[in-house]
């Protein structure tokens, strides 16, 4: 029973871990941008 | 067009010829390939014949990767490879003179390593020589055609001899499943020899469809 | 002259540029999966029988084989587009072939992660060389590889094409290393075609079956999404790149 647990806990943090991957990029590329903004002016 | 790749072999097996340094270098490497897989496991012991099978291609993958980078490589120094590129023929002869190349080299690397690791490790083989040769040959081919052309795409890379074995592993897995199975039942198991012949048609079918593939996209691989 | 240069930066505004906009079809994707994956829960806790030698463990099932579903679907997508660049040269068709791979790793390493966990409870070993979970590992390996070398040094369009060189071979390996170790592992145990890990007989229970396909529908859903919100950024990335660039060019000069 606790395996059954474990499997699908695994699965959900990997996938919500690739997320959180994603997104860290997606922060990195908006404080990329910000910057490139702040040149502009 | 096999004249082509006939010239390039020459070129390659001669300007081997000319310093032995290649050849050299992966036949001490096979040697000492023996020498550590016989720490590993204990020569003595009379079941350690069971490794011998896995242990021959070993020895034949890890030095055959030192060869086939080299022989790609080497094309980086001197930009050697944009004069063959721009010689009036295709990128498949490039492909073919070179695997050729490889072949022969990787062929004499086994006729002096296989024998020393018989010897090392005792090994009587109560199988048949013949087919222990066709598997050899069967294997080695397959390897090393796909070698040549993951060679080919590696070289383009600064860190090529990390980014080899990682593109060639997975790629001749296929190979080297069959090819252990054909060999133990051959060196060991003589009555179970149909279904040697059996892995070894499917490691054919895997040469003969790599190949083809392997001689139709080097030209995207070896594109200026 | 530096009246000049300020004209000329003028001239780039950044917010053209790169717009963060949620278009229709992320909103597709997003409600679809959002929808598809709770359904699948209900089908799976609520709708599917209990297994009758396996017990609840048995539910592992449904994330594991739908998740070898997609890492094999994003593979073949890989492959697609892979070919796709080949022949037309045009860089988003290697930028779908790249998220597809990375987000096909996802999902192997759910895979190789879940069937030990499954293979353990069942049959009290942490691996075992089946057929199936051997061929995602050399998967595993394949996109690791394809990854690696999209990532060497050097302009786009040669890492791009020589990825998609390898997509291309490392696709067809698949079947020819499943079969390889169909064959190998048919020693152990009698190999069935099409069968599955909770065959009762050759087949699967129909309330079962049901789960496993919305399972796998969310599941794709659930690719779907990850590959274009995945592609969208990608696109967004590259024209920040040659802003970039370009800003370079003009503090140069």
């Amino acid at each position: 029973m606790g395996f059954m647990y474990a499997a699908y806990s695994v699965v959900w943090i990997i996938i919500f871990g690739y997320m959180l991957l994603i997104g860290k990029r997606h922060n990195s590329l908006k404080k990329d941008i910000e910057f490139l903004k702040q040149l502009d002016k | 067009m096999l004249r082509a790749a006939l010239t390039i072999a020459k070129k390659d097996i001669y300007s081997e010829i000319r310093t032995k340094q290649v050849l050299g270098t992966m036949i001490i490497f096979a040697g000492l390939v023996i020498l550590v897989l016989s720490f590993a496991f204990d020569p003595a012991n009379n079941t350690t014949k069971a490794v011998i099978p896995g242990a021959v291609w070993i020895i034949i993958v890890f030095s055959g990767i030192l060869g086939l980078n080299r022989s790609l490589v080497s094309e980086q120094r001197n930009d050697t490879m944009h004069g063959l590129l721009v010689a009036p023929m295709d990128a498949s002869s490039i492909y073919l003179g070179k695997f050729m190349a490889n072949f022969s080299m990787i062929l004499i690397v086994e006729i002096v390593a296989i024998p020393f690791l018989f010897l090392l490790f005792d090994f009587k083989m109560t199988g048949s020589i013949l087919y222990f040769i066709l598997v050899l040959f069967v294997g080695s081919f397959g390897f090393v055609a796909i070698g040549t052309f993951l060679a080919a795409l590696a070289s383009n890379s600064k860190s090529s001899e990390m980014l080899l074995p990682l593109l060639l592993f997975p790629m001749t897995s296929p190979v080297l499943i069959g090819v252990t199975q054909a060999t133990k039942i051959i060196l060991t198991n003589m009555e179970k020899l149909p279904n040697a012949i059996a892995w070894m048609q499917l490691v054919a079918a895997y040469d003969v469809i790599f190949f083809v593939l392997c001689f139709i996209l080097i030209e995207y691989v070896l594109e200026v | 002259m530096s009246m000049n240069l300020e004209r000329e930066t003028a001239i780039l505004p950044i917010e053209e540029v790169v717009q963060i906009k949620t278009s229709m079809l992320t909103k597709v994707l997003y409600a679809g999966m959002v929808v598809s994956m709770l359904a699948a829960f209900y089908f799976i806790f609520m709708y599917a029988e209990v297994e009758k030698t396996m017990g609840v463990v048995q539910k592992i099932f449904y994330m594991h084989v739908p998740s070898a579903w997609v890492a094999f679907l994003a593979f073949f997508v890989t492959f697609v587009f892979s070919i796709l660049f080949l022949i037309k040269r045009k860089r988003i068709f290697d930028t779908y072939a790249y998220v597809s791979a990375e987000i096909g790793v996802v999902f192997t390493a759910i895979v190789l992660t879940t069937g030990p966990i499954w293979a353990k409870s069942s049959w009290n070993t942490w691996w075992a060389w089946e057929p199936r979970l051997t061929t995602t590992l050399i998967l595993f390996f394949l996109f690791m590889a394809y990854l690696m070398v999209r990532q060497m040094d050097g302009v786009w369009d040669k890492k791009a094409r020589l990825a998609a060189v390898f997509g291309i071979i490392g696709f067809a390996d698949v079947p020819i290393v499943f079969f390889a170790i169909r064959w190998w592992q048919s020693k152990f145990h009698p190999i069935v075609f099409g069968d599955g890990p909770s065959q009762q007989g050759g087949g699967i229970a129909p309330s079962m079956l049901v789960a496993l396909l919305v399972t796998i529908a969310a599941f794709t859903f659930l690719y779907a999404y990850l590959l274009h919100k995945g592609v969208s950024f990608e696109n967004m990335k590259i024209k920040v790149g040659h802003f970039k660039e370009k800003l370079r060019e003009r503090l140069e000069n």
